[in-house]
């Protein structure tokens, strides 16, 4: 007989709990990066069956309506992407009057909520936390939406964002404001932007997160190669994919050593074996973002890729890899 | 005060995004010809499911797997022939590159089609105008207007000789050249050869080409009274209106190239000066 970790294991056991959330397996969606509507309108259903992900991340939503940043808005950069889309999207109201949109997503659904001001994240907590007791009241159905993550990391936004981010003070007074407001899964998503992550985390943490995702984009700049000016309408943008995963990392990795609550780790994750890093850096689950891009069965490939990286290693869980790169 | 003269409606570019419902296949496809036009390739795919649904200027997101990650890049349909597909691919970055460099038997990832394509139901008679890598999508319509029995002229401008190579791709009967240094066809740009073949009373511009041109074209389009749509070229990540990347200033505020367009009425549009 041969022990652990020489035996190939048939089905590893995927299955991951975040924050009480039961998920088949631990790839969600990076927010911005996937929309299960117009996926769905794209390609079909039948394409999102199995569906791709294990929860699902909408593009995050604000108060008021946001126009979004001057195109160009995107480009290819080594190993990554930047991108300056600056949160366009149709605002609250919009979003609460299509919800049905959201009924048939056949997995839980955590609610991207971005803002201006403090006040504006609580105000969108607020309105949705009264929407579904009045829809669950009247018997409604409704989406899944087991929680919230805070986007206080987006580098695209000139006001609120990165300015509640960066600042642990800001972070914590606004995390302890929501979580006030709701009893839902409350996910603090962090930026990279900042010189001490663990500091921001811990803010997040003292004031009630259930969870933290991490990282955000690194903001970042891409010239024009003819005219040597910024290349974005925004000039400044986020760095995602491959190219961050190093940061990404070392970031999970420090707060996991340092705080106990559920981490989410993302930036870069384009394979199982990233997936499997990320979690030996301590995450209890990973998003997949950019890379969604590239093919829309990239989630369902890096699924396989993680059972069959456990199995060749004789795991016969994902739990078992949790940690491994820490102390 | 900012109208056009019989001009299919937004509705009508619309309901042509509507058409291209859930249609779209994310995959890969094989090479199974590649001819070469200068630097620029003609790749011949094998994709039946995008060949079956395709409109003409619609659009598919393209790359050439292998190690690394890359975003797929968007490349009109130049034309359908059967299971086939064209892609008329520039090389320009590393992507595109990599695109043109395919050769028979590579497979290529891909999703498609894509995108809203031109309206060509409601026209009575069509002037086409291309610039550059903007003429790639011209094939596929003529051949639904010569299907349709529309009377039809193409007038094509390039940089120079080298780009005009790209006719070479094209057969169309009526199809006039300019070129910026007058090394092939006429000298001058796309705009100005359209202005000097002119279109009969109610005929519909159908453009594609560099920003400049297309915002020249709509000029002309409107002193001669005519309606017409263009189709636009943008930076994507995703193609499949997820990112809301690839947006351009409308009239009716940021639109996805990828979904809401790439074709849109030369009303829609907020081009350069109007």
């Amino acid at each position: 007989m041969s022990g652990p970790g020489t035996e190939r294991v048939t089905t590893p056991d995927l299955s991951v709990t975040l924050g009480g959330l039961e998920l088949a397996h631990p790839v969600l969606n990076a927010s911005g990066t996937f929309d299960v509507i117009e996926a769905r309108r794209r390609f079909g259903a039948a394409a999102l069956d199995p569906f791709p992900f294990s929860a699902y991340v909408p593009k995050t939503v604000t108060l008021e309506p946001r126009e979004g940043n001057p195109p160009p808005r995107v480009t290819e950069t080594a190993a990554g992407m930047i991108n300056a889309v600056g949160l366009q999207n149709p605002g609250l109201d919009a979003w609460l009057a299509d919800l049905d949109a959201l009924v048939d997503v056949p997995v839980p659904v955590v609610m991207n909520v971005g803002g201006g001001r403090p006040e504006d994240y609580l105000e969108v907590v607020r309105r949705v936390e009264a929407r579904l007791a009045a829809g669950a009241g009247a018997g409604e159905r409704l989406p899944d939406i087991v929680g919230y993550e805070l986007n206080v990391s987006c580098p695209n936004v000139g006001r609120g964002g990165l300015a509640i981010g960066t600042e642990p003070a800001e972070t914590e007074r606004l995390t302890a404001a929501a979580r006030a407001l709701t009893g839902r899964l409350l996910i603090v998503k962090l930026t990279p932007n900042v010189t001490d992550v663990v500091a921001v985390a811990r803010a997040a943490a003292d004031a009630g997160a259930d969870a933290l995702s991490l990282v955000n984009t690194l903001k970042a700049l891409v010239l024009d190669p003819d005219t040597l000016r910024p290349f974005l309408g925004n000039r400044t943008g986020g760095l995602s994919g491959p190219a961050i995963k190093p940061v990404a990392l070392r970031m999970v990795w420090e707060i996991a050593g340092t705080l106990d609550l559920p981490l989410i780790g993302m930036g870069g994750i384009a394979s199982g074996r990233d997936v499997l890093e990320f979690v030996a850096c301590g995450a209890t689950a990973v998003a997949a973002g950019a890379v969604n891009f590239t093919a829309i069965d990239a989630p369902r490939r890096i699924v396989a890729e993680l059972r069959e990286e456990l199995a060749v290693r004789g795991l016969s869980s994902l739990a078992d890899a949790r940690g491994r790169a820490l102390g | 005060m900012d109208r056009w003269p019989d001009r299919p409606t937004d509705a009508a570019v619309d309901s042509a995004a509507q058409a291209g419902c859930a249609t779209a296949t994310s995959g890969s496809f094989r090479v199974i010809e590649r001819r070469s036009f200068g630097r620029y390739a003609l790749l011949t795919l094998l994709a039946p499911e995008v060949a079956a649904v395709a409109q003409p200027g619609q659009f598919v997101m393209a790359s050439v797997p292998g190690e690394g990650f890359h975003l797929r890049r968007p490349l009109s349909l130049h034309s359908v022939d059967g299971e086939r597909v064209r892609l008329l691919v520039e090389p320009r970055g590393e992507g595109s590159r990599t695109l043109a460099a395919a050769g028979v038997a590579d497979v290529l990832s891909l999703a498609g089609p894509l995108g809203s394509g031109f309206p060509l139901d409601d026209l009575s008679s069509v002037l086409l105008v291309g610039g550059g890598i903007g003429t790639a999508p011209f094939q596929f319509v003529a051949d639904a207007l010569g299907a349709r029995g529309l009377p039809m002229t193409a007038v094509f401008g390039f940089r120079d000789a080298d780009q005009a190579r790209l006719a070479g791709a094209f057969d169309i009967d009526d199809l006039y050249l300019a070129t910026d240094d007058g090394s092939v066809g006429r000298r001058g740009t796309a705009v100005e050869l359209a202005r000097e073949v002119g279109a009969g009373p109610g005929a519909s511009v159908l453009a594609c080409g560099p920003a400049p041109m297309l915002a020249a074209t709509r000029a002309w389009a409107r002193e001669a009274g005519l309606s017409g749509f263009a189709s636009l070229e943008a930076h994507m990540a995703c193609g499949t209106g997820s990112c809301h990347g690839c947006v351009v200033r409308t009239r009716r505020g940021f639109l996805r190239v990828c979904v809401d367009g790439p074709v849109f009425s030369f009303d829609t549009l907020a081009l350069g000066p109007s």
